[in-house]
């Protein structure tokens, strides 16, 4: 890989970074939205470490002299063979051989490991697919529905305030459903939002969201079995409001049944900037 | 002879053959500029002709894993990658003989200390581990910072005391038992340890700007090719290992320490959230959750990748087995003890 090359990569690269953290609000589909200004950073550095080792590149037949000079070991292997043969002609001997050497140790600094065009894929992958938030095919995948957050559970719920309907995120409502000693969703209307993942074994669906701790690789769905209304199609995000059925028996363990809500209300809804909780 | 290696060199200073490539400059140099251009172009345009029939759900499900497994890990590599450039281009090297102790069984610990201060995940270690190495300190010592500072650092026990409230044990324990398996390790390295297993990185004579830079884009290109690879593998499991399978395991006690020890190898999270992780795994023993939080800081797919590429394929087939066996025996010793 000619230093040129290593140069383009790493423009490609921090400009792909750049575009889904800096331009774009792309970047909340795989990360949380804290995480911005580090890809921020980060793409800035990969950008400018390009375009600094693309100035040199450029700037390389007026400085060569100098350079010869300065980097003696340059063009051969990583260190070894400079000190065995100075001068000109054992760096163009060790340049000879020094493809096998650069194979062998990856440990030479004018020209760069072979992995490195893999970084090119990640870049492929945002332009080319455009990988969208994660929706009900990574939401059916683990069917064992997640704990409540422990904190609120030895505590209890604050009491929910007002009247009419109650927009909340989904994992508070299974929070509440599962672990709230005062049952303060009983009798209350309550507003979600999400996306629909139909079950594969019944005619049961499911209003649900991922919720990332750190990156997409991490999320854990959260769902909700929602009663009373037709399933609209998968994947669409909706906004469900209803009341939550208490399960019967207190006797299932917690985390093996999603908790339930009967519909009154089902409106097709826009997917939110913010796909993630 | 000696006028045409003159030529050779000022004409193309990198090229491994340069009587193949000489006077070829010209023609084949400036071809590269415009194949990036048109690839430009056509990544824009990529997007409204391809992303429109990319839309199986599998792929799409793996591509948005992968990309983030990237994109999350990469400002962290930076960080490390800044680091580790500035060890070697830019501190003396006698500073390191200074700052630790002489004798290597005595810079072990003390280096696996040291590393609390790097406030990073396992994605920066590595290059640090390897600017260490460059600038003469130990390797045991440097494996030692390498497996104890993604795991011991401030921001991730203070992320793991977020994810365990009430449980201020949990951070205890993950912090002694990530100290002892690296200072462990670092011994039996010591020890054992062969010169030839392990490619020991040197750094250039060179120090100050140029050679920060040269240091940066070398450990950035090397390091970021070898995490695409493990991003990769921990995107495929993510998506063809569904999570239910492990609750069938988690109440088997010795079976669940191994499942949630080889789940932080397959999973690949980034130290700083894998807390949150292991506190959503209910069903499992304490034990078991801290071997999670124990093994996934030191062994897991993306770190592989990037340890066979840093310090060579014969260092990583024997130094991983032994992590992850060190890594699981003492968090089952410090859970039994501890939790």
């Amino acid at each position: 890989m000619s230093r040129l090359a290593q140069g383009l990569v790493l423009l490609l690269l921090g400009g792909a970074v750049l575009r889904i953290s800096a331009f774009t609000t792309e970047y909340l589909n795989y990360v949380k939205p804290g995480f911005r200004p580090f890809l921020i950073a980060a793409g800035a550095v990969v950008f400018a470490l390009g375009v600094a080792t693309l100035v040199q590149e450029w700037r390389r037949p007026q400085d060569a002299a100098r350079e010869r000079s300065r980097w003696p070991g340059a063009a051969g292997g990583y260190g070894g063979h400079a000190e065995a043969h100075p001068g000109p002609q054992a760096d163009a001997r060790s340049g000879g051989h020094g493809d096998g050497h650069a194979g062998g140790h990856g440990h030479d600094h004018s020209r760069g490991p072979r992995v490195a065009w893999l970084m090119c894929l990640p870049v492929f992958a945002i332009f080319l697919i455009a990988p969208p938030a994660l929706g009900s095919f990574a939401a059916a995948r683990d069917d064992v529905a997640p704990p409540p957050p422990p904190r609120e559970v030895v505590e209890g719920y604050e009491p929910l305030r007002g009247d009419g309907p109650i927009a909340m995120p989904i994992g508070e409502f299974v929070g509440r459903a599962w672990g709230d000693p005062n049952r303060s969703l009983t009798g209350r209307q309550v507003r979600l939002t999400g996306f629909v993942v139909r079950s594969k074994k019944s005619d049961a669906w499911y209003v649900a969201r991922m919720q990332l701790n750190c990156c997409a690789a991490d999320a854990i769905a959260l769902k909700v079995a929602v009663r009373g209304a037709p399933a609209p199609p998968e994947n669409t995000w909706v906004e469900v409001t209803g009341t939550w059925i208490p399960p019967r028996s207190d006797k299932l363990p917690l985390g093996t049944v999603p908790p339930q809500l009967r519909a009154i209300d089902v409106t097709k809804v826009p997917r939110p900037v913010e796909p993630y909780e | 002879m000696s006028d045409k290696a003159l030529l050779d060199w000022s004409a193309e200073a990198d090229s491994p053959v340069p009587p193949a490539s000489w006077g070829r400059r010209s023609a084949a140099a400036p071809l590269l500029p415009w194949v990036f251009a048109g690839l430009v172009v056509a990544l824009f345009a990529g997007r409204s002709l391809f992303a429109p029939y990319l839309t199986s759900p599998a792929l799409q499900t793996w591509s948005t894993i992968f990309v983030a497994i990237c994109v999350q890990a990469l400002p962290f590599l930076v960080l490390g990658v800044l680091l580790s450039a500035a060890i070697t281009a830019l501190v003396p090297p006698s500073f390191w003989t200074r700052a630790l102790p002489r004798r290597p069984y005595a810079a072990v610990p003390v280096a696996g200390a040291a590393g609390a201060v790097l406030p990073g995940c396992e994605c920066a270690s590595v290059p640090v581990a390897s600017g260490l190495m460059a600038r003469g300190v130990t390797p045991a010592a440097a494996l030692a910072f390498l497996l104890a500072s993604p795991a011991i650092n401030p921001v991730v026990l203070v992320s793991t005391a977020v994810a365990f409230p009430g449980r201020p044990e949990m951070v205890l324990a993950r912090f002694v038992a990530s100290l002892a398996v690296a200072v462990l390790a670092g011994w039996l390295w010591l020890r054992f340890g062969r010169t030839e297993w392990l490619r020991v990185p040197r750094a250039s004579a060179e120090r100050g700007w140029r050679a920060f830079l040269a240091a940066m884009r070398h450990d950035l290109l090397h390091a970021g090719g070898f995490l695409v690879v493990g991003g990769m593998a921990a995107a495929t499991l993510n998506v063809l290992v569904p999570r239910s399978w492990l609750a069938a395991v988690a109440e088997v006690g010795w079976l669940s320490v191994l499942v949630l020890a080889l789940l932080a190898v397959v999973l690949s999270i980034c130290s700083e959230a894998d807390a949150f992780v292991a506190a959503s795994l209910t069903a499992f023993s304490p034990t078991a959750k801290l071997a999670f939080l124990v093994v996934g800081p030191m062994v897991d797919l993306k770190l592989i990748a990037l340890q066979a590429g840093t310090f060579g394929r014969s260092f990583a087939a024997r130094f991983v087995p032994l992590t992850l066996a060190l890594a699981i025996v003492v968090s089952a010793v410090t859970g039994w003890v501890l939790l």
